[in-house]
């Protein structure tokens, strides 16, 4: 191919190229994963309402206007233990600035009775809810754990975390950022 | 086959998708070497010191980003979760290091480039393969025949686009008779991919839109697409060695 004729088909490449951006645009200039709900970031975290041991209820979008950590564990998974400490230390540091941490036991899969005994193990200050119908793990899509969400003021998820143990500094980035 | 395929790489087993990638490019990028003039030894030194300085150049650049959430804890630099990673230092750590490696071993850039090719390749289809099982770099809503299902709606199955055309990629360069110009087969790889990013974004749900809709990836990728067209026809104008 000769030099001009390689120079013409660049231009056009360009020139179709640009067009095509134009052409698709979103001309509704929202990303389209906004307003929809779905376990992954950009989207609005799936609501659910959930009873802790003692029989408190905890909604989700009751929560609007609060950054929230939502951890999906269980007592037999390794690497959920592992994190509890660094979970509950960032609790102590953040929760002032309007951090909620909610971590939900995947209790369908877990034995319930083990479930108290390991909040007191590890003294668990935050709330623990029981996901007893798996129903929560069905709405977040629950294929490992721990699978941790990071929930911004907005209710939008900001960043998914799948797989532990979480360090305290993972955490930190994290968490600050959904505490903006 | 979808459900099954994303069930067992489910993250963060998509990584193995990497892995094998790596593993297969690498392979095929040794059985051309030597037509690129470059040894198997240099071309496993430069893949293997770049995956070093990938890995460890991410964990560090992540951390510089993040240095007071360190300082409490700086044990958690060496924390085994891959979650504390930077793809762009990362990328840029491996780019580096690559450079130092070719200069000190006085290797030229554009016949390693081609050497290397084949590995590129390879493992962009399996970024799209990972992207797949993950989840990530997901389309938008759409109502066609082939629309899969991901994040509770009918999507465009971008990663697929994504692996089809990489695939294709790969197939074209592989097959393509060889060009002694050197630079080219690393180029036409580059400007095939950056070519086929362009089309495929339009798809994509998660874009970052600036003005008034335009997808900030499209304006970036046929940016690339000029300097690379342009280091095209200066490569094409040499005469072959």
């Amino acid at each position: 191919m000769q030099q001009h004729q390689r120079i013409t088909l660049y231009i056009l490449f360009l020139i179709t190229g640009a067009a095509w951006i134009i052409l698709s645009a979103d001309d509704t200039a929202m990303s389209a994963s906004s307003g929809n709900t779905a376990p992954q970031a950009g989207f609005s975290a799936p609501d659910f309402t959930l009873k802790t041991p003692q029989g408190e209820t905890y909604t989700l979008s009751e929560l609007r206007g609060h950054a929230i950590l939502v951890n999906l564990w269980a007592t037999w998974c390794p690497p959920c233990r592992a994190e509890m400490p660094a979970i509950e230390k960032i609790y102590q540091e953040f929760k002032e600035q309007g951090l909620v941490v909610l971590a939900i036991n995947m209790t369908y899969q877990d034995d319930p009775f083990a479930v108290v005994p390991f909040i007191n193990e590890y003294g668990l200050t935050f709330p623990i809810l029981l996901d007893e119908t798996g129903d929560v793990a069905s709405a977040y899509q629950l294929r490992s754990l721990p699978s941790s969400y990071f929930i911004n003021r907005a209710g939008i998820i900001q960043d998914v975390v799948i797989g532990g143990p979480m360090s305290e500094a993972l955490l930190r980035t994290r968490i600050e950022r959904i505490l903006q | 086959m979808l459900i099954l395929f994303r069930n067992l790489f489910s993250p963060p087993r998509h990584m193995i998708l990497l892995v094998i990638a790596v593993w297969v490019g690498l392979t095929l990028a040794e059985k051309r070497a030597e037509r690129n003039n470059i040894s198997r030894d240099d071309l496993n030194n430069i893949t293997f010191y770049g995956l070093i300085a990938f890995i460890i150049g991410g964990r560090v650049s992540f951390v510089l980003q993040n240095i007071p959430a360190f300082l409490k804890t700086p044990l958690d630099v060496i924390s085994i979760n891959t979650s504390i990673f930077d793809p762009v230092g990362a990328m840029a750590a491996a780019i580096i290091t690559g450079l130092v490696y070719g200069q000190r071993r006085k290797l030229l850039a554009w016949p390693t480039l081609d050497s290397l090719t084949p590995f590129f390749a390879i493992t962009v289809i399996g970024v799209g393969l990972s992207h797949l099982a993950a989840g990530t770099a997901f389309g938008k809503e759409t109502d066609l025949a082939w629309g899969i299902k991901l994040w509770n709606a009918m999507r465009h199955p971008t990663q697929i686009y994504e692996i089809l055309a990489s695939l294709l990629t790969f197939i074209l360069l592989w097959f393509k008779k060889h060009d002694p110009r050197s630079g080219i087969l690393f180029l036409t790889f580059a400007a095939l991919t950056t070519g086929s990013q362009l089309f495929i974004q339009a798809f994509r749900g998660d874009s970052l839109l600036i003005f008034n809709g335009l997808r900030q990836s499209q304006i970036f990728a046929w940016a690339v697409l000029i300097i690379i067209f342009i280091l095209l026809e200066l490569r094409l104008k040499e005469k072959p060695a």
